[in-house]
């Protein structure tokens, strides 16, 4: 048996919770003692409503059920992103959560695609996309699993309220044994000598003794960042982004999927849930006044707004090390992504998740320590490249921030993975961390980097025989797109929430 | 304007040179690439033998090469895995099978997990009784796909290396593919691009993309600025090959044996008509007229014919793409004759070169990624086979115990290290070898983890032991319900039929 670990989760936001609700299902009852220790004074930032398909498995690894859950947090289906005004003014794009054209083609079908454009057969690549036509339909149905067809080869995730989906784990963790300490932080007990800390000191005198301290306190980050002194490494020249608005609004169509509208400073989310829509705009202050932010914001809600807009700041970066002494860090206490591609609760699933299999003993080992740290400096920095690119890919003019942004100095690997893309259609693939090729397919397409050559083995079958069989498999997508039920029904007979109007 | 690639030409022999070929060929030659092969003269001696990755059917099913021609001319035989004697001391021998069990989805806990707590608790199975691969070998057998399960493993080749080379280049060249046998009396060199071959009969031939397939000679990229060979000597330690031929073995053994002994390795590699034998052995150690005169000693078995010596050079070219010509296979990088790899490593890279055709004649921006690729694979490769040598525990003999205190590359210290610490592999990209080869080769030689997934400890102590217990008895059902070779050689037709599917 291994020696059981007192494990203290400082902080309950969507991370903490998510934290303390997967070790007390994952790790063994006997013994191992998970607390979480919060204060109602303290609020959380939870805005992520928008996440990606990776959260399913997080949600069944540690045995939730989806109708239930997506019934307690107002949730609906998400099959993509819809990017907007991104590559250039009036431009419109689903990056979907499944491959284009046929599943055993992956490889190849953009390079045929391609050879078909240059010679003159126009389409858009999202209409050979399963989960990119259904998302545009608001169709919804979970992907056929018995078979490779058109519909299997795609994944979905959900939009939900993310304090609400914090409060249902919350319910979990606490049935299955975690105990919640309330209280503020006064003070954090150190040893001595190696410096990992022993014990939080709360204000109302009590302490909390612990082997393990998971850090989920948020930007403070309160035990890496200011008790441990783990400096912070900034991104922000190029995600330049560093606050946001977000005001929730009256339902409207519950598309399937996330909207993001690229702004004059910026960008604005839309995220459909059961009961309301969010709304947010992501914006630098570099570029556009706070007050103009939220002006602009309000003026272009589809619906009316149920709240007045609340800011939040921010800086895009990370924290050098994720795991440092006995502390590592979760969330944003570890790091910060805008939610561009809805990452921010994937990277604290992904922490846990990479945890778990390497969770020390009593005695911290550093090899497992420093593979944690790899394994998330990767997911950190393929994420980030992939952002960036976002902001990179733009031929938009009409305002600074495009201009900036269209001239910066981006990443070595970024630049490299662009120059592939530009001439050859190539993009390559590695085994840690998130997006897939057909990922950054869509946004290299969709924002409007069209590569100058594709490949040779595109040439195999004949230009025509190559159209009717392009023509073909759109036709197919289409037609069963067309069979799919629209995703409010879908909505309504499988998780409707109480509180849904 | 631009222009496409229309004019490939492969320099090399043997199978090399036509798998090169045959998979350009096969990938191209639909979109107008014709394909050349300039075949240089053969390196093989009559004992030579290919030892051939599971990977290899998949070559075949994509050049539509079918199982029952290689069985029956090249006197093939499968080869379920590899069997290590003698690495690990006193220490029993294990078998490298080719598993292929799905590895647990996302997070999920490994069985290789709840086996490390079983072991540190006192369970005596070996880790190899738990894999079906491994169990199909030591019973002689050859593992089929399963139907619906969730255990499965597959099977390699060892396969006569001549006649598998005349097989080849009878397929390619029947299918369209144009060749000439002939000496190379100069290379033309314009700066860094190959503007000639200049043939001995005198004829030039000119290409848009020159593959070199030529081995370790690398007759072009050994001639191009910048592509110096970097050795790998002080990392693989033999430098010296002795190959041989004894009787074929009854019955017949579904595994190569890899048996260490003082100076090196000697591997045994079963075939139809005969067994070939490799030595691979350090010159600093040993000479080859003693390699020569312990070889019937070592292998327990008369030698027949002639033993042939040649040097091995592992390494790798610093660059493996240059101006107009790429490098395959060993003019690429080269290893120890071990693992099955030989001909992996030109199957590796002609695929990977597929993957990143050059689009345009004469400007060669794939060039960068293919070198980079290349040498991740090489340098994962190079790492699984220096764990042979590195976890060794012959203690008292120079080379043994030189091996171990090598210095390893971050890769392989990474992946020892966390292997050591959790019983976990930490991949890297292009990776030949994934989870299942990796733990069998660190558990077999002697590498337990220390520790194991906290997740192992909540399955109740019953439950975790009949799950141990359930699997042992499935992997021994299986392996029992495995064709013995013989009878997979004589061949019931159906069990043929589901083999040569599922590789396609």
């Amino acid at each position: 048996m291994t020696k059981p670990l007192d494990i203290v989760i400082l902080g309950g936001g969507t991370a903490g919770w998510m934290a303390a609700a997967a070790l007390v299902s994952l790790l063994p009852a006997n013994g191992w003692r998970i607390r979480l220790v919060e204060s109602e004074e303290i609020g959380t930032v939870g805005v992520g409503e928008a996440t990606f398909p990776e959260i399913k498995s997080f949600n069944d690894a540690i045995g939730i059920d989806e109708a239930e859950m997506m019934r307690a947090t107002n949730a609906a289906f998400k099959l993509g992103i819809e990017f907007v005004d991104w590559g250039f003014k009036g431009s419109r794009y689903i990056h979907p959560f499944g491959v284009h054209g046929p599943a055993h083609m992956e490889h190849i079908f953009h390079h045929q695609w391609l050879r078909a454009l240059q010679a003159g057969w126009n389409s858009e690549i999202g209409e050979f996309s399963f989960a990119a036509q259904a998302a545009r339909n608001c169709r919804f149905q979970f992907p056929e699993t018995a078979r490779a067809s058109i519909d299997s080869a795609y994944t979905y995730a959900y939009h939900f309220d993310a304090s609400l989906y914090g409060a249902f784990l919350r319910g979990i963790a606490e049935r299955r044994g975690a105990q919640r300490t309330e209280g503020k932080v006064k003070h954090v007990v150190q040893d001595p000598e190696s410096g990992d800390i022993r014990s939080l000191l709360l204000e109302s005198g009590e302490s909390v003794a612990g082997d393990l301290f998971i850090d989920c306190s948020g930007f403070r980050s309160l035990l890496l960042g200011e008790r441990l002194g783990i400096g912070w490494e900034d991104w922000s020249k190029w995600l330049v982004c560093d606050r946001a608005f977000a005001v929730p609004t009256e339902r409207n169509e519950l598309s399937p999927y996330t909207r993001s509208t690229a702004m004059q400073a910026g960008w604005r989310w839309r995220i459909p849930l059961q009961h309301r829509t969010g709304n947010g705009y992501v914006f630098s202050s570099g570029f556009i006044s706070e007050d103009e932010a939220a002006t602009s914001l309000m003026q272009s809600l589809d619906t009316k707004a149920l709240a007045e807009p609340r800011m939040l700041k921010f800086q895009s970066g990370r924290r050098v090390a994720a795991w440092a002494n006995n502390c590592i860090s979760m969330g944003l206490a570890g790091g910060f992504l805008e939610p561009l591609e809805s990452t921010s609760i994937y990277l604290v699933q992904i922490a846990i998740m990479q945890l778990v299999p390497l969770l020390p003993e009593k005695r911290i080992d550093p090899r497992l320590r420093d593979e944690f740290n790899r394994l998330m400096d990767l997911q950190y920095e393929r994420i980030r490249d992939f952002l960036i690119l976002h902001y990179k890919l733009t031929t938009r003019d009409d305002s600074e921030i495009w201009r900036y942004c269209a001239a910066m100095d981006v990443p070595e690997s970024l630049t490299r993975k662009i120059d592939l893309f530009r001439h050859d259609g190539i993009i390559e693939k590695y085994k840690d961390g998130l997006f897939t090729p057909t990922s950054w397919l869509s946004v290299f397409i969709g924002q409007g980097l069209i590569p100058e050559n594709y490949s040779p083995v595109a040439d195999a079958i004949s230009e025509e025989k190559l159209i009717s069989q392009l023509d073909e498999f759109r036709e197919a997508v289409r037609d069963r797109v067309d069979e799919m039920l629209p995703h409010d029904r879908f909505i309504d007979r499988y998780c409707a929430a109480d509180s849904a109007a | 304007m631009k222009r496409r690639i229309e004019r490939v030409v492969v320099v090399g022999a043997d199978a090399p040179a036509w798998m090169a070929a045959a998979a350009i060929h096969a990938s191209l030659g639909g979109s107008g690439v014709r394909v050349r092969v300039v075949e240089l003269p053969s390196r093989l001696r009559p004992a030579d033998c290919y030892s051939a990755l599971p990977a290899l059917g998949g070559f075949h099913g994509r050049i539509g090469l079918d199982e029952d021609l290689l069985l029956r001319v090249c006197q093939a035989l499968p080869c379920a895995g590899q069997r290590f004697s003698g690495w690990s001391g006193a220490s029993l021998s294990f078998i490298q099978g080719y598993d292929q069990s799905p590895p647990p989805s996302g997070a999920a806990l490994s069985f290789t997990q709840c086996w490390i707590k079983g072991r540190l608790s006192g369970l005596r199975t070996p880790f190899e009784s738990f894999l079906p691969g491994a169990m199909a070998a030591r019973a002689g057998r050859v593992p089929l796909p399963v139907e619906a399960g969730e255990l499965q493993a597959t099977y390699g080749y060892n396969v006569d290396a001549g006649a598998y080379s005349a097989l080849l280049k009878h397929w390619v060249t029947r299918g369209g593919v144009e060749s000439k046998a002939a000496a190379i009396a100069n290379v033309e060199i314009e700066g860094d691009r190959i503007a000639a071959l200049v043939l001995a009969d005198g004829e030039r031939v000119e290409a848009d993309l020159f593959v070199d397939a030529s081995g370790p000679e690398a007759v072009l990229i050994g001639r191009m600025p910048a592509a110096e060979f970097e050795s790998w000597r002080d990392l693989l330690p033999c430098d010296r090959m002795m190959a041989a031929s004894a009787a074929p073995l009854h019955p017949c053994p579904s595994f190569s044996q890899i048996s260490a002994f003082r100076d090196g390795w000697l591997g045994f590699f079963p075939l139809q008509d005969r067994t070939a034998f490799v030595a691979s052995y350090d010159s600093r150690e040993t000479s080859d007229k003693e390699v020569l005169e312990s070889l019937p000693i070592l292998a327990n078995m008369p030698v027949v014919g002639e033993a042939v010596v040649s040097n091995l050079a592992q390494g790798i070219r610093k660059r493996t793409w240059v101006g107009n010509c790429v490098a395959v296979g060993e003019a690429a990088f080269s290893l120890e004759p071990l693992d099955a790899v030989q001909l992996h490593i030109t199957h590796n890279c002609v695929s990977q070169l597929m993957s990143v055709f050059p689009v345009e004649a004469g400007n060669f921006r794939e060039a960068e990624l293919y070198d980079e690729i290349i040498r991740r694979v090489a340098v994962n490769l190079r790492d699984f086979q220096m764990t042979h040598f590195k976890l060794n525990r012959r203690f008292d003999e120079p080379l043994w115990d030189r091996c171990r205190d090598m210095a390893v590359a971050d890769t392989l210290r990474r992946k020892l290290d966390v292997f050591a610490a959790r019983g976990r592999v930490p991949l890297c990209d292009d990776e030949t070898f994934h989870e299942h080869g990796w733990e069998s080769l660190f558990i077999g030689h002697g590498l337990i983890p220390q520790s194991y997934d906290p997740r192992v400890d909540a399955i109740p102590e019953q439950e975790l032991i009949a799950t141990v217990q359930g699997r042992l008895q499935s992997v021994r059902a299986l392996a029992e319900a495995m064709p013995p070779v013989g009878q997979f050689i004589a061949g019931t037709a159906g069990a043929r039929e589901t083999t040569s599917s599922a590789h396609i």
